[in-house]
């Protein structure tokens, strides 16, 4: 698992929308971190830093090759506009909606 | 212990297929949702980001929850 800084992980992941176009799956994963470098010991107790509030882990992957970076809550704002620009640019396979449908869900919703 | 710390959000995309699949889990609960409209892209990727602020913020918080469709 490569672990990488904000910018570089926005680069990589964009390389792995265009690789699995035109066949495969992109994997991102969100979640809470709280700072942990060691794992936590069964027995004993857990010794080190204070679990930081602040901070969560993205990872992605296209079950090949993985990449991961943190996110604390400063640089939140930079990073989520990047982000939200880089899913809208590269998600743009899906269907869009044609009248035959609209007229579907308008018969559906009476 | 954090238990937030359990729950992860989990998105598939496949530009081969047109699809995309939103997954929230705690492990004890699997919440997915599975879409090929295009017009869904903006929506799952704007309770993405959501997500991801609530999970930085340090106070906790409360989201009101915008207009259901």
């Amino acid at each position: 698992m490569v672990l990488l800084e904000s910018e570089q992980f926005l680069t990589e992941l964009t390389r792995l929308f265009q690789k699995c176009r035109p066949l495969g799956s992109v994997f991102i994963t969100l979640k809470k971190y709280d700072g942990r470098t060691k794992p936590i010991p069964r027995k004993g107790s857990v010794e080190g830093l204070e679990p930081a509030e602040n901070k969560c882990l993205l990872r992605a992957t296209d079950g090949k090759k993985k990449i991961s970076t943190v996110v604390s809550s400063k640089e939140v704002n930079k990073f989520q506009m990047a982000y939200s620009n880089l899913l809208r640019a590269n998600m743009d396979g899906l269907k869009k909606r044609d009248k035959k449908n609209k007229n579907k869900k308008a018969k559906t919703a009476q | 212990m954090c238990f937030s710390c359990q729950v992860r959000v989990v998105l598939k995309y496949r530009h081969a297929d047109g699809t995309l699949c939103m997954k929230v889990t705690d492990d004890a609960v699997c919440l997915v949702y599975r879409t090929e409209q295009a017009q869904d892209v903006k929506k799952i990727e704007k309770f993405h980001s959501q997500l991801m602020r609530l999970m930085v913020a340090k106070e906790p918080r409360t989201v009101a929850v915008a207009e259901a469709d």
